[in-house]
This record gives structure tokens, sequence and C-alpha cells, in this order.
């Protein structure tokens, strides 16, 4: 479904990525493990079309996408999911499903239902300004807007970064329930999480990918991973 | 003491109708624009020329002079502005100013450089306890208030201004979001030309008309915007009206004084409140 081959990336003159490549199958959840700094977010960034490649190739669904635009991307399907957890935060909740329906041409109702049968618990802050909502709340309503219109391919930032425990849980209940129906490629630093959802993994070490784990035993044995966080 | 009000009100009303766009341009697009004030010019020339063939009916001839600044608009955004996302401020300076010094000599190429007199063009007064009040500026005041809170339906309630919105906070998450932000843009940069020229046409009955016109008072604008907080419309609102009224006060005094009292209060918020760009 989404092949990269040899990938480079740079912020002017500072090279971040050098020759990544990296394959998802249709219904596949492949995630990304590596230190800050690695490259993980730009590597997202360059999928999303925010950053272009200096070189190298990316195929999604048999086409070259990488010079296609993030707009043009969303209407493959294509739904990105940032780092920073950055809700429109002075629209409401509402608002914020609102902006994403209009953009798929989905009804609201529809929008709003799918949100909140994520997450239930939504339904009462609809009203509320979405910058008022707590870092957990966020992630799920960020990921409940990606959800809207008919998604084919996720990428998400490290969804359960600086979240408490319950709130994670919260998150890997609805990724789980995503697995078969999307393809993903998610960073994620929770080894835990990364074992029980993974059907690829691949660490990337200083813009390399230091080992790709295609194997179900291997990726069920984290041990000996850590090392790499 | 009721003028120097009146007149803080007017010159405010007159302020924030020019600094939306301003303010806008720069929330949105990250850019400096020189050229704001050129649309407020050639909306008061416009109206000049079309006064003289259509006396007597001022607001249709101000409608029509604010309708024929949009396509004005419209040409700048796309050819110049556009072009200038994500340029560092500096570009942004430089070409837009020089857009704006264009467009003056072109002012006073058609129109030469003398200014123009224009009268009130309601020319009655308000008359209440010995006081007389022109009905005129009462009625520049009034549009304001029915502006601020058009502007906020506007973006509370409409889907494009749920997106502006939106886009002021957070333009990637947008285009994440397959929304081709340019588009939306190009709305709001009209809306701020053509209400700029609003607040040409109201203003120039009032004031003297000359090419220079819009530079003087885009640095005012400028102070409006920053004391305001780029991007925040309610916020560009008030300190329309507190510029305005500093203006008066000082002006009372201290006729020459009024802008750089202005700019010292700009210069005071700056101090507490740095703009990080
Ligand atoms: N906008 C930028 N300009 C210059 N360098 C950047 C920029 N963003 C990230 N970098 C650099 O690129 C490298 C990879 O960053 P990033 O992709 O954010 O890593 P990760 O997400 O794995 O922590 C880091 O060394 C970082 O300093
Ligand atoms: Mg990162």
């Amino acid at each position: 479904m989404l092949e990269i081959k040899d990938l480079n990336v740079a912020y002017g003159h500072a090279r971040v990525l050098h020759d990544v490549s990296l394959k998802v199958e249709t219904g596949q959840m492949a995630f990304f493990i590596g230190r800050n700094g690695a490259g993980k977010t730009t590597l997202l960034k360059t999928i999303i079309g925010l950053l272009k490649p200096q070189k190298g190739s990316i195929t999604y669904q048999g086409d070259e996408i990488s010079n296609l635009s993030p707009e043009e991307l969303y209407q493959r399907g294509l739904r990105y999911v940032a780092q920073e957890k950055k809700v429109f935060g002075n629209l409401t909740v509402r608002e914020n499903i609102e902006i994403a329906a209009f953009a798929a041409q989905e009804p609201l109702g529809q929008a709003l239902d799918k949100v909140i049968s994520l997450y239930p618990k939504l339904e009462s802050f609809l009203k509320t300004k979405a910058g008022q909502l707590s870092g957990g709340q966020r992630q799920i309503l960020l990921v409940g807007r990606a959800l809207v219109g008919d998604p084919k391919f996720l990428l998400i930032d490290e969804p359960t970064q600086g979240l408490a425990a319950i709130v994670i849980g919260e998150i890997e209940k609805i990724l789980s329930g995503l697995k078969d129906r999307v393809s993903a490629v998610i960073v994620e630093q929770n080894l835990a999480m990364v074992n029980r959802l993974a059907d690829r993994v691949y660490i990337l070490k200083e813009g390399k990918v230091a080992r790709e784990i295609i194997d179900k035993s291997e990726i069920a044995d984290t041990r000996g991973l850590e090392e790499y966080l | 003491m009721i003028y120097t009000i009146v007149y803080g009100f007017t010159i405010g009303a007159i302020l924030y109708f020019i600094s939306i766009g301003l303010s806008l341009t720069f929330g949105t697009m990250r850019v400096i624009n020189f050229a704001h004030t050129l649309t407020y010019t050639i909306g008061v020339y416009a109206l000049i020329t079309l006064i003289a063939l259509l006396k007597g009916y001022f607001a249709l001839v101000a409608g029509l002079a604010i309708l024929l600044v949009i396509p004005i608009s419209y040409v700048i955004e796309r050819f110049v502005i556009r072009r200038l996302y994500g340029e560092s401020l500096d570009y942004t300076f430089i070409a837009t100013f020089a857009i704006s010094l264009i467009g003056v000599d072109a002012i006073k190429w058609i129109w030469g450089v003398n200014p123009y007199p224009m009268n009130d063009p309601i020319g009655k007064y308000l008359v209440f306890s010995g006081l007389s009040v022109p009905i005129y500026r009462i009625v520049i005041v009034l549009i304001a208030i029915l502006l601020f809170f058009g502007l906020n339906l506007f973006f509370k309630k409409t889907i494009v201004g749920k997106i502006v919105v939106a886009s002021l906070e957070d333009k990637e998450g947008v285009r994440c979001l397959g929304i081709n932000v340019d588009k939306y843009f190009s709305i709001v940069f009209v809306l701020g030309s053509a209400l700029a020229a609003l607040g040409g046409v109201l203003y120039a009955p009032i004031s003297s008309i000359h090419p220079y016109m819009g530079l003087s008072i885009l640095l005012l604008s400028f102070a409006v915007v920053i004391v305001g907080g780029m991007g925040n419309l309610n916020g560009t609102f008030f300190s329309a009206f507190a510029l305005g009224m500093v203006m008066a006060v000082t002006a009372r005094y201290w006729s020459q004084g009024a802008e750089t009292m202005v700019f010292i209060v700009m210069a005071i918020v700056l101090i507490f409140k740095p703009i990080d760009i």
C-alpha cells in the first residue's frame, strides 16, 4: 500500500533522513521507534507532503506521491495527526469536527457520531473550546478528526506522549479498534503497546533504518529494543 | 469635550475599518502588507470620480467605489501576496511597499497631486443642550459597531469564518484536513481590502484627500494592530477606539502631538507585551 525507497530529507543543508526505505501492506500498522531527533517526525511530515524529499520515492497505491500536497493526499485518504496535539483551540470541540466534516463532505451528524463513538465522554465537551481540553482529550479529538471522511492511511506521531496511563489505555483501545480497517504508520515509544499492535516495527537511528522487524514472534519480544529509545 | 469624544470615536471607527485587513493578513498569511491602505486610497479616488457623475447619491457611490476595490485587491493577492507566503518578513515588506509606491504614483498620474475638497454628505447636526454634533460622524461610529457584530457573527457562525479562525492558529492542521487554505486567505484579503476602502470612502468627506493619505494612516493602523494583537479582531476594535480617543484628547491640548502619542502608547504596549513573530 505504501512503499518508500531510499528517502533523503534535509532541512537546508542538514540532512536528517538517509536512504530510508519501508513498506506497509494494506491493513497493516507499522510502528516507528527511535530516540528524540532520530527523524521520526520528519519522516511523517515528508509522507504527508509538508516536506519535500531531496531524493527517493514514496509510492502509495502504486502512485508516486512525493510531489503531492497535503490537500491532495487528504483526498487520497491519508490523514496526519501531528505530535504537538494541536487542536483548533479557539474553536469548540464540535467546530473542530465540523471543519473536518466540511473538508470530507460528510454530514456533521455522522462525523460527530463517529468521533463520539471513539470516546463517549467527548459528548459532554462538544461546546467546550478545544483549547481547554486535557492532553488526552485533545489527542482523542485529533484522532477522531482524522477519522472523519473515508481515511485509508493514518500517520500518527507519538499519540501517547506525555499522557496519563489511563488515557494511554483509551488510545490503545481506539487504535486497536482501527486495526484491519485502515493502514497506518505510527510513531510510538511505548513498547508494550507496540508489542500488542504492530504488524511491522522499524527502528530509526540517526536518520537511518537500523532494524526492520517483520516477524510476529520477534515483534512480541521487545527485549533489546529499549536500547534504541 | 463632547467634540473631542465624537472626534475620537470617528477616527477610532476609521482606524478600525482599516486595521481589520492588516491584522487578518498578518495573522493568516504572516505577510506585513504595506500596500494595504492603497485600496483605501483607491476607494477614495473612485469615490470622488463617481460622485462627480452621480451627485447626491453618496451611499450608492460609496458602495460602487468599494466594489471596484474588490477586483484590484484580488489581483494584488493572487499575483503578489500569495507568492510571499512563507517568505521572510523582509521580503513581504519590500514587495508590498513597492506595490504601494507604484499605486501612489499611478494615482498621482491619473488624478494629480492637488487635494480634493469634499463636503459632509449629510450636513445635518444633532443638537442637544446647546451642543451640535454632525450626524455623519455618528453614522460612521454606528457602522463600525455594526461591523464589529457582523464580523463576530461571520467568524463564529460561518464555516468560512471558522476555517479562517482555525488557520490563524494552525495552518498546517487545516491543510492536512484537505482544505486549501490559500482560497480562504484570498477571501480574507479581499474582505480586508474592501473594509479599508469602506474606511476611505467614509473618511474622505471629513478629511483631506491626497495621494499620500493612505501612507499616513497606514502607520497609525499598524499601531492599532500591534496594540490590539495581530490577528485578534476584537482586540483591534477596542484598540482602534482607544487610540482614536488618545489622538482626540492629545489633539485638544497639543494638536501636533496627536499621532506621536499613538506611537508612544504603542511603544509602551510593546515593552510589556513584545510580539513574537
Ligand atoms: N524545522 C527544522 N529545521 C531544522 N532542523 C530540524 C527541523 N525540525 C527538525 N530538525 C532536526 O531534524 C532532526 C530530526 O528531528 P525530528 O524528525 O523531529 O526527530 P524525532 O521526531 O525523531 O524526534 C533533529 O536533529 C532536529 O533537530
Ligand atoms: Mg518527533
